[in-house]
C-alpha cells in the first residue's frame, strides 16, 4: 500500500533522507521510529505530497506521489505533528469546509459531517468555536477531518504529542479501530510503548537511512517471536544484588543491564536453553535466586540497542 | 462556489476589522467631503459654478478613495497565506483536494470582495457629487473600474509576498514598501528622467523609456482614466496592460510557491 524506494531529500547542505526504503502492506498498522532529525517528518511530508523528493520514488495505493498527487490525496489522510485548526470557526463549520474541500457531494456532505461529529465524540460541541475545545478534543476534531473522505491510508506524524494519558489511550483505541476497519496506517511516534501496543511492524530510521538492529533487521516484527534477538530476564535475589551481578557478568552471552539490592536485569543472547544454563551458573556460584522472570522484549530496549542510550 | 471563498468571507466578517475598517473608511470619506466643501465655500471664489465644484469634489474623492484603499488593500491580502502558515493550517489545505489555483483564487477573491464592499458602501457618500453636476455615470464607472484593477493588482502582489514570507508582519511590511515603490518611487524616477529630457511638444514626445515607470503608478493610471472617453487609448490601455501583467505574474509566482507548500509551511 505504501512503497518507498531509495528516496532522497536534501535541505541545503544536509540530507534529510538518504536512500530510505519502506514497504507497508495493505491493512497494516506500521510504526516509524528514530531519533530527532532522523527524517521521519520529511518522509511523511513527501508521502502526503507536501514536498517533492530529490530522487527515488514513493507510491501510495499504486499512485506515484510526484506524478499523480491528486489521486494520492484522494486516498490519503494526513495528520501533521502540530495539526492546525481554524480557531475562529465552529466545529461543524470546520468539518463542512473540509468536506467541501474534499469534493464530497453536497447531498452526502451533511451525513458525512454528522458521522464525523459522532465518531469523534464532538456532536455535543458542534456549535462551539474550535478555540473553546481542549487539546484532546482538537486532536479528535483534526482526526475526524482527516477521515471525512474515507481515506484508504492514514499518515500520522507524532499524533500523541501533547496529549494527556487518557487522550493517548483514546487515540490508540481509535487507531486500532480504524485499522480493524481496513485502513492502512503509517504512524511516526517517539512514544515507543504506544507503537509497541498497536503496531504490527516498526521501521527504524536515522540520518535519513534505514537502520538495523542487532539481528540485522531494519523492520522489527512486534507480533512475532524472534529467536535471534537477545532476551531480557529479571532475577530476584535474597540479598546483595552486586554479588549476583558479578557472577552473572562472567557467564558467556549474558549482559547485566541494571543492578539493585534485591534484583538484577540481564540480557541473554543465544538459544532459549542458555537461560537455564545461566540460572544454573548463578545457583552453582551461591547466588540465592528467589525469582527468575522473562520480560517481554520491549521496543524501547531494541531502540536503545540500535540508537544507543544518549539522546541525539 | 469555491469553498475557500466561503470560508474566507465568513472568517473576515467575524474579525473586528471587518466592521472597524469600513467605519473608518466612511468617516474618512465624509471628512474629506466636509473639508473640500468648507474650503470651497470659504476661499472667496464666489464665481465658481455648481458643476465646477462637482468636478473638483469628484476628483478629490477619486484620488482620496484610491489613496485610502491603497493603504487598506495590503491589510486584507498580505496576511492571507501567512496566517495559514502561522496557524499551521496550510498543510491541511494543501493535502485536501483543493488545488493551489483554488486556494489562490479563494484568497484573491475574498480580499477583493472586501475592497469592493468598501467601494460599494462609499457610493452613498460619493453620490453627493451628483447634486452639483459636472460628473456623469461614465466618469464614475471608469474611475471605479480603474480603482478595482489597481487594487486587484495590489492584492495579487500582497498575496505573492504572503506566499513568500512565513510571518504576516513581514509580508505586510514588504507589501507597503511595494505600494510606496509604485506610487512614489516611480514618480521620482520619472521626475529625475524628465530633468534630462528637453521637449516642448507635450506628453507623446517624451521618450517611452522615460514615461515607462509611470505606467506602473496607480495615481497616474487613475489620471489616465479621467480623460474624455475617446482619449483613453493609448495611455489608459497601456496602464491597464501593465497592471494586469504584474497581477498575472504575481499570481503565477504565488501558485509556484503554493506548489512548494510543504517547504514553506
Amino acid at each position: 500500500m505504501i512503497e518507498v524506494s531509495h528516496i532522497q531529500k536534501r535541505y541545503g547542505g544536509s540530507r534529510a533522507l538518504d536512500g530510505f526504503n519502506l514497504r507497508v502492506e495493505k491493512g497494516e498498522l506500521f510504526g516509524l521510529v528514530g531519533p530527532n532529525g532522523a527524517g521521519k517528518t520529511t518522509l511523511i511530508k513527501i508521502l502526503s505530497t507536501l514536498i517533492r523528493a530529490d530522487s527515488g520514488s514513493a507510491k501510495i495505493a499504486g499512485f506515484d506521489v510526484a506524478v499523480d498527487p491528486l489521486a494520492v490525496k484522494s486516498v490519503l489522510g494526513y495528520m501533521p505533528d502540530q495539526p492546525g485548526l481554524y480557531q475562529d470557526m465552529r466545529v461543524r463549520e470546520f468539518l463542512e469546509f473540509f468536506a467541501d474541500a474534499f469534493h464530497i457531494p453536497s447531498q452526502r456532505r451533511r451525513a458525512v459531517v454528522e458521522q464525523g461529529l459522532a465518531e469523534s465524540g464532538l456532536a455535543a460541541r458542534a456549535e462551539s468555536f474550535v478555540e473553546e475545545l481542549s487539546f484532546g478534543m482538537k486532536q479528535r476534531l483534526f482526526l475526524a477531518k482527516t477521515l471525512l473522505h474515507s481515506p484508504q491510508v492514514l499518515l500520522l506524524d507524532e499524533p500523541a504529542t501533547g496529549l494527556d494519558p487518557l487522550a493517548r489511550v483514546d487515540l490508540r483505541d481509535q487507531l486500532k479501530r480504524l485499522n480493524q476497519q481496513g485502513i492502512t496506517i503509517l504512524l511516526s511516534s517517539h512514544i515507543l510503548a504506544d507503537l509497541q501496543e498497536i503496531c504490527s511492524r516498526v521501521a527504524l530510521i536515522a540520518g535519513g537511512k534505514n537502520q538495523q538492529d542487532g539481528a540485522g533487521n531494519s523492520v522489527i516484527e512486534l507480533r512475532k517471536e524472534d529467536s535471534s534477538l537477545p532476551r531480557l530476564y529479571e532475577v530476584g535475589v535474597l540479598q546483595d544484588g552486586e554479588h549476583a551481578a558479578q557472577f552473572a557478568g562472567t557467564f558467556g552471552g549474558a549482559k547485566v543491564l541494571d543492578v539493585e539490592r534485591l534484583r538484577i536485569l540481564v540480557e541473554i543472547s543465544g538459544a532459549t536453553a542458555q537461560a537455564s544454563e545461566f540460572l544454573r551458573h548463578l545457583v552453582m556460584n551461591g547466588v540465592q535466586v528467589v525469582r527468575f522472570d522473562r520480560l517481554p522484549a520491549t521496543l524501547e530496549h531494541r531502540y536503545r540497542e540500535v540508537f544507543g542510550d544518549k539522546p541525539r | 462556489m469555491n469553498p475557500m471563498i466561503r470560508k474566507e468571507l465568513r472568517q473576515r466578517m467575524r474579525e473586528r476589522r471587518g466592521w472597524i475598517l469600513p467605519s473608518l473608511y466612511l468617516l474618512a470619506l465624509c471628512a474629506i467631503i466636509s473639508f473640500v466643501y468648507y474650503e470651497s465655500s470659504t476661499d472667496g471664489r464666489g464665481t465658481q459654478q455648481g458643476w465646477q465644484f462637482g468636478v473638483e469634489l469628484f476628483l478629490t474623492l477619486a484620488y482620496a478613495q484610491l489613496a485610502l484603499l491603497l493603504l487598506m488593500a495590503p491589510i486584507f491580502s498580505a496576511g492571507a497565506l501567512t496566517i495559514e502558515k502561522e496557524q499551521r493550517t496550510l498543510p491541511g489545505l494543501l493535502t485536501s483536494l483543493l488545488g493551489p489555483l483554488q486556494i489562490w483564487w479563494g484568497k484573491f477573491v475574498a480580499s477583493l470582495m472586501f475592497i469592493l464592499l468598501l467601494l460599494v458602501i462609499g457610493i452613498p457618500v460619493l453620490s453627493v457629487v451628483f447634486a452639483f453636476g459636472g460628473v456623469g455615470p461614465w466618469e464614475v464607472a471608469i474611475v471605479a473600474f480603474t480603482t478595482v484593477v489597481i487594487l486587484g493588482t495590489i492584492s495579487a502582489i500582497s498575496l505573492y509576498w504572503s506566499s513568500a514570507f512565513r510571518r504576516s508582519v513581514h509580508a505586510t511590511a514588504v507589501s507597503y514598501v511595494t505600494v510606496v515603490l509604485m506610487t512614489v518611487v516611480t514618480l521620482i524616477i520619472f521626475g529625475i528622467a524628465m530633468s534630462s529630457v528637453r521637449t516642448q511638444d507635450g506628453w507623446h514626445s517624451i521618450p517611452l523609456e522615460v514615461r515607462a515607470p509611470l505606467y506602473l503608478n496607480p495615481l497616474f493610471f487613475l489620471t489616465t482614466a479621467l480623460v474624455p472617453k475617446n482619449q483613453l487609448y493609448p495611455e489608459w490601455f497601456t496602464c491597464l496592460g501593465a497592471f494586469v501583467a504584474v497581477a498575472a505574474l504575481c499570481a503565477l509566482l504565488t501558485l509556484r510557491n503554493l506548489r512548494r507548500g510543504g517547504d514553506i509551511a
